[in-house]
């Protein structure tokens, strides 16, 4: 049997790959979602949340560059290589960034950096504390890419860091959106009747809470962080997904090939998993995509609120919070960056939305 | 008789993106003729005529070459607007489904007279009274009640009626009709005929008239044109045609169809005129009687006794709920190795009665025994092993089949759930058996049912229902889908797979000539009921009730 078949999912697929669009957001899409898992080993700043915070070189532009004194810690702490690379070295050393330095009689006199042409203030510290009682590599020039913010953080490391809660919670939350609303969907549509009745009830009640206020209710039940968000804002996009569900399944219930199922006696559990399912998948899958990007906005949208990820872990969202009233200063770029990476990340999703409901349309 | 040609076709040829569907086709329509336009699916008989409206899809069709002369004006380069004067004014179409091609939310009357508006300078008024007088012209049943009726509330072939009221209004010079009573049933189809034959005469108009029934055709066309794979194969006067066919392709479709009067042991397929290679035995009366004493002396198979089936609905929620007996007091009882024909028109029932059988839908009242056994009141885990005995072939080959699993796997399944045979090594090797029976090959395996046409389809459907070995199988409109060269080929088949099988089937169907081909009892059901119930050939030659003498009557003949 050579025959190389065709089956609809290989026609949806080589359609697919045809749309520019569809392909290069589905790129960026696999780009990011590796930026997001690797993040610390990409990142400059790679200590934990990229929260290595000075305050002297706040909100600097973007490609400031100074000079950063580490001063190792006497604390030792242990760490797996696995830890480090995917939720970032724990730093207890202390980053100061200096304008001048001088090293005299066995005791490093420095200037700490002061913005604004001000001078800073002179400290000197043994170099005892240096192993090799020497300060060649203690001492670097830093360059910021993205700038620094208001904490004198990096902005490039915090997005990089920040990508991770905006990609898992569009996983997430379209994942747990997935398993309730087609599950619901498929009982009600195929089934029928009271129960039908019931789900849709169920349905409406939960579609008619506005979703922040369900948002504020689950995260006060469960408390703050961002697993809560994740399961709040599944929790309320479930209904989208069961609704369309619902509707394709009662169409497709009448085609004959379900009827054929039945008579073959086969169990409604087979008929809905192998029959039913595997026909309704292509608006189930666009509506994926579209959740996909309205999780990642509402994400940001409860980070902003202040009830979404909490500080140090960084977001997107809360980004944007922290920044916004920079906007006036002078220094947009603080919240026009972490905006212009949602807005990408959305609109990459949104076009393959599109591009998959072109190529899983039969008609044409 | 001087003839003008008031349409003239000249090597017109069409394609579809680089696929030529019309190759060169020419001819002429004349004043005051129907002509008829015969052909299979996809033999290009409507896209012919579509394109004589411009009504072809733009993006995908392309008229690659020829001419439409109307009046000696060239349709093909007329501009859109033009165009438009012409469409519905001057020609006019009538469509298959007439239950789409009405705007539900619009009453019939004032779909008429927007035309009547919009071509005509008719006032208001003037025009409703054109459009009573019309309705009565095409004898629709109490004008002004339909009038004012929406399309839901009247039955299928009134709605044609109004379509045809429609086309007629603006009294065009050509009414082009693309198969107007496929979707009817035989008595609303010949009344239909017989009232475009009248309205032909009376208006003078020429009709061109599509369909794949070649007897039907004969009945109402003067000319015929024959028309396979995009070409005219044949044309000539209706009487011609019939009787002294010239092309082999014409001669295949006429006997494809089983005859009334004697019965072919095999059906003739096309391929078999195109290699000479027709067998025209014929089972005699005595072959048939000897071989019904055998089965009748056996212990039925089932038996159905006085079976009801009521639907409720509710209209709303002060209304007591109307109750419709969808079938009423049904009993008959069916032999191993027979095959039942169960005839009657949309709507009688005779598909719930099926259901009933399969227990798909309960039955409300009276008892089905099989074997002996009340399947009525069987637990859900013995129907399930009753699904393995009892089967059904669908009518629709194209949703029958699920379209994301390959059609061996789609036949394997239920060896798989009824856990037929050890291995799935050995069920593969059953399907591959199967499915070189039912006349394909093992290359098949893995293929997508959107890969095959509507007959392999079938076969493929087929195939799946025979997985099982069942012992009764309900045929539920199987072939009435399907061409009529198609259609043989399946119904010799289902003989074939009966004789090996020793299948019982209960057939299915509105076509009473295949039913009457295929049955040893014949069972006609009207409005729920039994009408008549007996031997096949004794129903058709001495029918006892009015209704079942209208249903032979109405069967168009051929000439």
């Amino acid at each position: 049997m050579s025959y190389k078949s065709n089956s609809l999912k290989y026609l949806a697929l080589q359609k697919f790959k045809k749309n520019f669009w569809g392909v290069f957001s589905f790129g960026f899409v696999v780009f990011v979602g590796i930026i997001s898992v690797f993040a610390y080993v990409f990142a400059p700043d790679n200590s934990q949340y990229a929260n290595q915070m000075h305050l002297s070189i706040h909100s600097k532009q973007p490609g400031f560059k100074v000079l950063m004194l580490i001063i190792p810690s006497q604390l030792k702490i242990e760490q797996s290589l696995v830890d480090k690379i995917f939720f970032g070295t724990k730093i207890t050393d202390t980053e100061t960034p200096i304008s001048e330095y001088n090293v005299v009689e066995r005791k490093l006199t420095y200037t700490e950096y002061a913005s604004d042409g001000l001078k800073g203030v002179e400290k000197s510290v043994d170099l005892e504390v240096f192993p090799n009682q020497s300060v060649d590599g203690f001492i670097k020039e830093r360059t910021f890419l993205f700038g620094t913010d208001k904490y004198g953080r990096d902005l490039l490391s915090r997005i990089l860091v920040g990508a991770r809660i905006s990609f898992f919670i569009g996983f997430v939350a379209v994942f747990i959106s997935l398993l309730l609303g087609i599950l619901m969907g498929s009982i009600a549509g195929y089934f029928g009747g009271k129960i039908d009745a019931m789900i849709m009830w169920i349905i409406n009640v939960t579609w008619s809470i506005p979703t922040l206020l369900l948002v504020i209710a689950i995260t006060l039940a469960l408390g703050k962080g961002f697993w809560q968000v994740f399961i709040a804002v599944g929790l309320t996009m479930w209904v989208e997904v069961a609704r369309v569900v619902r509707g394709q399944v009662i169409s497709v219930k009448e085609q004959q090939y379900v009827t054929a199922a039945r008579a073959l006696g086969f169990n409604d559990f087979r008929i809905i998993t192998k029959h039913i399912l595997p026909n309704i998948m292509a608006p189930v899958i666009v509506i994926s995509a579209a959740n996909f990007a309205s999780a990642i906005l509402i994400e940001s949208g409860l980070s902003f609120l202040g009830i979404g990820a909490q500080p140090p872990m960084a977001s997107w969202g809360a980004m944007i919070k922290d920044h916004y009233n920079y906007i006036i200063l002078g220094k947009p770029y603080l919240a026009i960056i972490p905006g212009l990476c949602i807005m990408s990340l959305v609109m990459a999703f949104m076009l393959i939305g599109n591009a998959l409901r072109d190529a899983l349309d039969v008609k044409s | 008789m001087q003839k003008n040609p008031i349409l003239n076709i000249k090597n017109l040829a069409i394609a579809f993106g680089d696929n030529q569907v019309i190759h060169n086709i020419s001819y002429e329509l004349f004043e005051n003729e129907i002509l008829g336009i015969v052909g299979e699916s996809g033999s290009g008989k409507s896209v012919s005529s579509l394109a004589v409206l411009g009504l072809l899809p733009k993006k995908i069709s392309k008229i690659t070459s020829g001419q439409i002369l109307f009046h000696n004006e060239d349709l093909t380069t007329i501009s859109s607007k033009a165009l438009q004067d012409i469409r519905g004014k001057k020609i006019a179409m009538i469509f298959q489904e007439p239950m789409s091609s009405l705007n539900p939310s619009m009453t019939c009357g004032k779909q008429v007279q927007e035309i009547l508006l919009q071509h005509t300078k008719l006032s208001n008024q003037e025009a409703k009274e054109e459009t009573l007088s019309l309705f009565e012209k095409v004898k629709l049943p109490n004008p002004s009640r339909v009038y004012d009726a929406y399309p839901h509330e009247i039955s299928g072939g009134q709605k044609q009626r109004v379509m045809i009221a429609m086309a007629i209004s603006c009294k065009p010079d050509i009414l082009i009709a693309d198969e107007p009573t496929t979707a009817l049933d035989v008595t609303v189809q010949k009344d239909i005929i017989k009232l475009l034959k009248a309205l032909q005469v009376e208006t003078k108009m020429s009709i061109i008239f599509i369909t794949h029934d070649l007897s039907l055709i004969s009945e109402i066309a003067d000319r015929i044109l024959v028309m396979y794979k995009g070409d005219i194969v044949e044309k000539g006067d209706a009487h011609t045609i019939f009787h002294k066919a010239q092309h082999t392709y014409t001669k295949a479709l006429i006997s494809a169809r089983p005859s009334l009067d004697t019965r072919l042991k095999v059906l003739p397929t096309i391929k078999d005129y195109l290699e000479g290679t027709i067998k025209d035995s014929i089972i005699t009366y005595e072959d048939r009687k000897q071989k019904h004493e055998a089965i009748y002396s056996k212990p039925p198979l089932l038996e159905v006794i006085n079976v009801e089936k009521e639907y409720i609905s509710k209209s709303g929620w002060f209304s007591k709920p109307i109750t419709f007996k969808a079938v009423n007091d049904v009993s008959f009882k069916l032999y191993e190795g027979e095959t039942l024909g169960l005839v009657g028109e949309s709507g009688c029932g005779k598909s719930t009665l099926g259901n009933a059988i399969l227990q798909l839908d309960k039955a409300t009242a009276g008892q089905i025994l099989y074997k002996g056994t009340d399947i009525t009141k069987l637990s859900n885990k013995a129907i399930k092993s009753l699904r393995k005995d009892i089967q059904i072939i669908f009518q629709d080959p194209y949703s029958s089949l699920n379209p994301r699993i390959p059609v061996g796997e789609a036949i394997m399944e239920p060896m798989q759930v009824h856990k037929l045979y050890n291995s799935n090594k050995e069920r593969k090797t059953k399907v591959i058996e199967i499915l070189e029976r039912v006349g394909l090959s093992e290359d098949y395996f893995n293929r997508y049912p959107h890969e095959f046409s509507g007959g392999q389809r079938q076969r493929i459907g087929i195939a799946r229902t025979i997985a099982l070995q069942p012992k009764l199988i309900v045929c539920d409109e199987s072939v009435s889908a399907l061409d009529i060269s198609v259609q043989a080929q399946v119904l010799n088949l289902l003989n074939e797979l009966k004789d090996s099988f020793g299948f019982t089937y209960i057939f299915i169907s509105h076509d009473l000539a295949v039913v009457k081909y295929m049955s040893d009892q014949l069972l006609v059901m009207n409005q729920g009921k039994i009408e008549e119930l007996g031997d096949a050939d004794t129903i058709y030659s001495t029918p006892n009730s009015a209704y079942t003498k209208k249903l032979i009557k109405a069967i168009p003949k051929g000439l």
